[in-house]
């Protein structure tokens, strides 16, 4: 972290900097320009508007974000903390006119870790509402923890099912009035696909492949779920170890089976592998279509396998293709800002932070009263980069749209292309 | 499984052998020379690969990075020895120790050299050209890569034997796994040697880097994955020579892949059940001259 | 001997009061949870400390026995329907211990780096059996809601009181260790790291006294263990992980190997770094480099060096 904290502190240091000149020279120059206008009088009274505002403004709002900076899931933590950091320069580092502080966390990809660091928001730093978690299983190892001390927790990526639901004796983890998700639960991202195959584009049998862990397992079951509900089969299914560093002989098992259709979770480092073994073995060629949950195509993927992926039909709640005026303002500021794109990580810590903001104006900046702020975020309604957000109130999981994107490749451009929307999709919530 | 099949997978299993065996000679170098298990290895091998990403979006050349990545390394391993290795000599538990301390150390400057393009995000080293097309074989199409990885395995094997028993180094080497203090005695400068074994082993990893990175990958973590599989390999075929690390990939490779296929349900433990077999009926390891204990 | 232990049980009485006469502190809360934490890593460096101090054994997969003990622990308790923590707690024991039996069988036959190398891969079996034994363990998930035991009549669910539980345990296995290292059994261990030819001749069955002692730590880091399910109230296949037998290593030779305390001050400092410190700080990095230095410089570690100075 040396090297790029050092620098993030510098930037946030110059940034003060310059919002304290400018807001000092603004004061300078209403001083300057008031008396020519009405004389001496006019600038006392600025003076006194200024004091008057700075009064006005709310006790400090202390938020802590739990993400990973080290360890498998570093980049993106970093991306999450660079749209977090956005979106509170655009606010003027204020929401709901209170000063903000972020504090930010490593959780480095340990359960342990990032409940000690939880544990440290909640007794030492006592931050008034927390964030982040990008791997499931902390957010199900902190889940107690929030919720026993009555912590306002937004999960920005964690999406494993579980956290906004209602499960016998709370295994592997349920719901809490106090967590709330801007992010997905992977039925959102794995049931409508199947539903769609099976519907829309009318597919018959599908072979399951997937990453032999707890939200792999689940993406294959919702995926089931959705494909079979409109009388579509599943023939066969198969499964690969985390992080396997070798893809080419389960590929070779695809190849090795009758059925063309192929729906998969993979992410990262994992989707880059499958899809290199998928060509290199020549499944395109021998007919075989790869589907599966967008993570499987998005960005970081892409940027490594680029037209390999073509073909390939994916689900998610966002594309950065996606063309609205909110996603087209997202995008223009964080291109402005880093010189790169957002990713669908950035999109999730940016409606976390959109989500928190709206809950504050309608409270007036009140944190204090926790009953008053669940009420409030559950009223949130926006539009997000992604489409209409809001939050279901019975589970806290969003509502929001579900996206079919195909990637293309044009002009040297390989991009989830959007082909279909499956309107306001809801988590079941049991 | 069809014949076909089988075959497809057995190839799958001799190319990922031969990355194996790949991985695993330096390590097995600098233990049989230096009695020292490097384990900083998996370290070395991922910053080999990202060496290997830098030159190869700086010249566009796949080649050049094949060359100029085991040489950093080995630049790497020439400053090291003296640095930490060195002045442990006669404490090996200590010297492995600080393998890990180094380990820790580099695993976290790549995470943080973004600014090199390195960082934590998921890269990939593109295959050569040439080499990224698939031929027809057995009635399916198989990946040149993965021919080149068996050719390259295979003349690597040879190279390293052909230095160890016709060379004066390999003499060196040969009489160093035998007795270092006997060398010494006879006027050989052994601290070089022990430099320029390190060196080697470090400039090994570095090519293991290169080569495997367009199958396995750059990213967090590839360090430990590879330094897991490369103990296996040198425990499995037995500890310190050459041939042990030829016979441990040739099982591990070939085991591994149709592990996953035949029992995916016990694809990760598999490999360390092989291991314990093998030690519980061959505590010496498939070709070991040294026992591992009594 | 009575000064000594006059200083350890005050000391000892100072910590476990520690909520109380630091009460009106800000950070009193979450000291309290940093002071449990240290402590249960502070038994699990001590439990490997054995192995590593004073019998010469350079395990590193002792974190197959801390998360075995947690996976016990938890798995028990919801089997047997039970919060009962002779019934976690014994199953952590036996569980590590078990488990320290099977992969000592086979480690202690080998000697120095080659038992560092096979306790390592042995433990990643454990790790990935923990990952994909989901119906047993709940697979990468983790397990969760792990309840904080009672002992007969006494609740150890509140924080307050699960500290008090954590620092009698510590005293416990301290005690223990205390007891072990000064006995005839740990000179004999003592013995056989410094060589072992030499007992074997004298009529140990040093094979015996090295498997006795690994399954003895085993069982110490399944205690950990179960202690660490109570803390977290959750355990992951982190907790067997490659990283967590790393950091006991660490803890152990920074703190310094072969003595008593060192692995406790180990628990404190390795902790401290990974978790307390603002996470700016490049972790790992630093975890490396204090490493390297107490390998190389300060081989006995901070009471090493304490001592040094003390003497000088």
């Amino acid at each position: 972290m040396g090297e790029r904290s050092d620098r993030a502190a510098k930037r946030g240091y110059r940034l003060s900097r310059r919002a304290f000149l400018m807001s000092t020279s603004a004061a300078a120059l209403a001083a300057a320009c008031a008396p020519a206008a009405t004389g001496g009088n006019a600038a006392s009274s600025a003076a006194a508007t200024t004091a008057a505002a700075a009064a006005t403004a709310g006790p400090a709002l202390k938020i802590g974000q739990l993400l990973p900076f080290t360890k498998v899931y570093a980049e993106l933590g970093n991306s999450m903390k660079r749209s977090t950091d956005l979106y509170l320069k655009l606010k003027g580092n204020k929401l709901a006119n209170r000063p903000v502080t972020v504090i930010y966390e490593d959780e480095a990809n340990d359960p342990q870790v990032g409940l000690a660091k939880t544990q440290k928001f909640i007794d030492q730093d006592k931050v008034d509402v927390m964030l982040g978690v990008v791997a499931t299983p902390i957010a199900y190892a902190i889940r107690n923890a929030v919720d026993s001390a009555k912590m306002i927790y937004i999960a920005t990526n964690a999406g494993g099912n579980a956290l906004t639901r209602t499960t016998t004796d709370c295994k592997p983890s349920c719901k809490s009035p106090y967590i709330f998700r801007t992010s997905f639960s992977s039925y959102q991202i794995s049931e409508p696909i199947g539903e769609y195959l099976a519907g829309k584009k009318g597919v018959k049998e599908v072979f399951t492949f997937v990453a032999d862990y707890g939200f792999g397992t689940e993406s294959q079951a919702d995926f089931t779920t959705g494909f079979t509900k409109n009388g579509g089969k599943i023939t066969g299914s198969l499964k690969a170890p985390l992080g396997s560093a070798d893809y080419v002989p389960f590929v070779t098992q695809l190849k090795a089976q009758p059925t063309k259709d192929i729906y998969s979770f993979f992410s990262g480092a994992d989707a880059v592998k499958y899809i290199q073994a998928w060509n290199q073995l020549g499944l395109p060629a021998a007919g075989y279509r790869m589907n599966g949950a967008g993570f499987l195509t998005e960005q970081d993927v892409l940027a490594v396998v680029k037209d390999l992926a073509n073909g390939a039909i994916t689900s998610l709640f966002w594309a950065v293709e996606l063309d609205n005026p909110e996603n087209r303002a997202f995008k223009d500021a964080y291109q402005k800002e880093y010189g790169r794109l957002p990713d669908v990580f950035a999109v999730e810590a940016w409606d976390g932070m959109q989500a928190l903001d709206q809950a504050l104006q309608a409270t007036k900046g009140d944190t204090s009263d926790k009953q008053k702020l669940i009420a409030a975020l559950e009223a949130v309604k926006f539009n997000s980069p992604r489409g209409a957000f809001e939050f279901d109130k019975d589970t806290h999981n969003p509502i929001q749209d579900i996206y079919m994107r195909e990637v293309k490749t044009s002009g040297g451009q390989t991009v989830n292309t959007i082909t279909d929307k499956i309107g306001r999709v809801t988590d079941p919530g049991k | 499984m069809t014949f076909e099949d089988a075959l497809q997978q057995a190839l799958n299993g001799l190319s990922f052998g031969a990355l194996l065996f790949i991985l695993a000679a330096g390590l097995s170098l600098i233990f049989g020379m230096m009695d020292v298990v490097n384990l900083a290895h998996g370290a070395f091998y991922m910053l080999g690969a990202y060496v290997a990403l830098s030159v190869t979006q700086a010249t566009g050349s796949f080649w050049v990075a094949l060359v100029i990545a085991p040489l950093v390394l080995a630049l790497v391993g020439l400053v090291v020895e003296p640095l930490l290795i060195r002045r442990l000599r006669g404490r090996h538990l200590d010297q492995v120790l600080v393998t890990i301390g180094l380990s820790l150390v580099i695993a976290d400057f790549i995470r943080l050299r973004d600014d090199w393009g390195w960082g934590a995000t998921v890269r990939s080293l593109p295959l050569p050209a040439g080499l990224d097309r698939s031929i027809p074989i057995a009635g399916s199409d198989y990946p040149t890569y993965r021919l080149f990885v068996i050719a390259f395995g295979a003349a690597l094997a040879v190279l390293l034997s052909v230095l160890h028993r016709r060379t004066r180094a390999g003499a060196l080497v040969r009489a160093g796994v035998g007795d270092a203090e006997m060398l010494s005695a006879l006027g050989v400068d052994t601290d070089r040697l022990f430099t320029l074994t390190f060196a080697i082993g470090a400039g090994l990893a570095g090519l293991a880097g290169v080569v495997a990175a367009p199958v396995f990958g750059l990213q967090p973590g590839m360090d430990v994955d590879a330094l897991i599989y490369s103990l296996i390999v040198v425990v499995v075929g037995g500890l310190g020579s050459l041939s042990g690390a030829v016979a441990g990939s040739a099982v591990v490779g070939p085991a591994d892949t149709f592990g996953k296929v035949l029992f995916p349900q016990f694809a990760l433990a598999l490999i360390f059940a092989i291991m314990a077999l093998v030690l519980l009926f061959r505590p010496t390891g498939l070709l070991g001259r040294v026992r591992i204990g009594r | 001997m009575l000064v000594r232990a006059t200083i350890v049980f005050v000391a000892w009485a100072a910590l476990v009061t520690f909520p109380q006469w630091s009460g009106s502190w800000e950070s009193s809360r979450f000291a309290a949870g940093v002071i449990r934490q240290v402590l249960i890593f502070a038994i699990f460096a001590s439990s490997l400390n054995l192995l590593v101090g004073y019998a010469g054994l350079p395990s590193l997969g002792h974190a197959a026995f801390f998360g075995g003990g947690a996976y016990a622990a938890a798995i028990a308790a919801q089997r047997l329907g039970t919060d009962q923590l002779v019934v976690s707690l014994g199953a952590a024991v036996a569980g590590g211990a078990l488990l320290a039996l099977v992969i000592g069988f086979l480690a202690v036959r080998a000697l120095g780096v080659f038992f560092l190398m096979l306790t390592l891969a042995l433990a990643q079996m454990v790790f990935a059996i923990a990952f994909q034994a989901t119906d047993l363990t709940g697979g990468s998930n983790g397990f969760s809601s792990v309840h904080r035991p009672v002992l007969f009549g006494l609740d150890f669910a509140a924080a307050s009181d699960l500290y008090v539980l954590v620092c009698v345990v510590f005293l416990f296995v301290g005690l223990l260790l205390w007891r072990v290292t000064t006995s005839s059994y740990g000179r004999a261990l003592v013995g056989v790291r410094e060589n072992e030819r030499r007992m074997r001749a004298l009529g140990y069955d040093t094979r015996a006294l090295k498997l006795s002692a690994f399954v003895f730590a085993g069982a110490l880091a399944g205690v950990a263990g179960a202690l660490s399910s109570y803390e977290f109230r959750f355990v992951s296949p982190n907790d067997v992980a490659l990283g967590t037998s790393v950091a006991g290593f660490v803890m152990v030779l920074i703190g310094g190997a072969g003595t008593l305390v060192g692995p406790i001050l180990g628990a404190a400092v390795v902790l401290l770094i990974e978790r307390v410190l603002p996470s700016e700080l490049p972790a790992q990095s630093v975890l490396g480099i204090v490493f390297i230095g107490f390998v190389v410089f300060a081989r006995q570690g901070i009471v090493g060096a304490v001592r040094r100075v003390v003497r000088a």
